[in-house]
């Protein structure tokens, strides 16, 4: 077992938001946000928001792909009259 | 043993095709019209063709397709690159939209009403370094070291451009929602 983790303000929770969402964290720090986020509903909210936010972003700003007549061209260009 | 042209366009069809929407939304993202993304989308998979010997098997094949790619701009493209609108960096406050509507919409339900095209312009009018960093961090879901390597920066200055540009981003989706209406501004 390992110690109970070291306590920590909102100021370092919030200073470690996005690695946090990103999971960029030590296990270690990892323990303490979420440690802090379980005792305070102010920084859990917080926290909850800048989750939404960038899912919102990463749904949105992925729908923009190559379209199929621009694939078939991109095919056609690689390997030739045959795949089209 | 080299393996024979079929087995490499085997292999190149089954590791690289796969990644072609990505290469083309990164495409688009850079040079920021489709004529030029198609161009520079098709340019990268066939210098990715060419150089398939040279691919490492097994390790990542889009991180590798996008290194391509982001050197086939800088090289080629990026002087002919229009110049949009770029939005200020600088003081941003940070986490200010998160203290907007924490009393009005905490959980940010507002951002599902703003439409793509929103986001892609809002992500478009970023500066460069920034948007670069958004886009493979926060769209492509690249660990910070990846995106480092890819952008050949630092990871602190992933981390502090990636931070500036989810504050830039937030604050203009934001102002834009209550422009919309979509979400009331605190009453100062």
């Amino acid at each position: 077992m390992s110690a109970a983790p070291r306590s920590i303000d909102c100021r370092e929770a919030v200073e470690r938001l996005y690695e946090y969402l990103d999971q960029e964290l030590t296990p270690e720090v990892r323990a303490e946000v979420e440690h802090h986020l379980r005792s305070c509903a102010g920084c859990f909210r917080h926290f909850d928001f800048e989750r939404a936010f960038l899912r919102f972003l990463e749904a949105r700003a992925r729908g923009r792909g190559a379209g199929p007549e621009v694939k078939q061209r991109i095919l056609r260009e690689l390997f030739g009259p045959e795949e089209a | 043993m080299t393996p024979t042209t079929e087995e490499r366009r085997r292999q190149f069809e089954a590791e690289a095709l796969p990644h072609l929407d990505a290469v083309y939304r990164y495409a688009h993202t850079l040079a920021g019209d489709p004529t030029q993304a198609e161009d520079l989308t098709q340019e990268t998979m066939l210098k990715a063709l060419r150089a398939w010997h040279q691919f490492e098997r097994g390790s990542n094949a889009r991180a590798w397709l996008l290194t391509i790619l982001r050197n086939t701009f800088i090289n080629e493209y990026r002087r002919r690159q229009h110049q949009g609108e770029t939005v200020d960096l600088a003081g941003l406050e940070p986490y200010h939209v998160f203290r907007e509507v924490q009393e009005v919409d905490p959980e940010g339900r507002f951002f599902a009403n703003i439409v793509d095209d929103e986001v892609l312009r809002a992500i478009g009018a970023l500066p460069e370094e920034f948007r670069e960093v958004v886009w493979l961090s926060d769209v492509e879901g690249f660990p910070y070291a990846e995106v480092a390597r890819l952008l050949e920066v630092p990871i602190g200055t992933v981390k502090s451009r990636l931070f500036r540009a989810r504050h830039a981003l937030q604050q203009r989706l934001y102002d834009y929602a209550v422009e919309m209406g979509y979400v009331k501004r605190r009453a100062s």
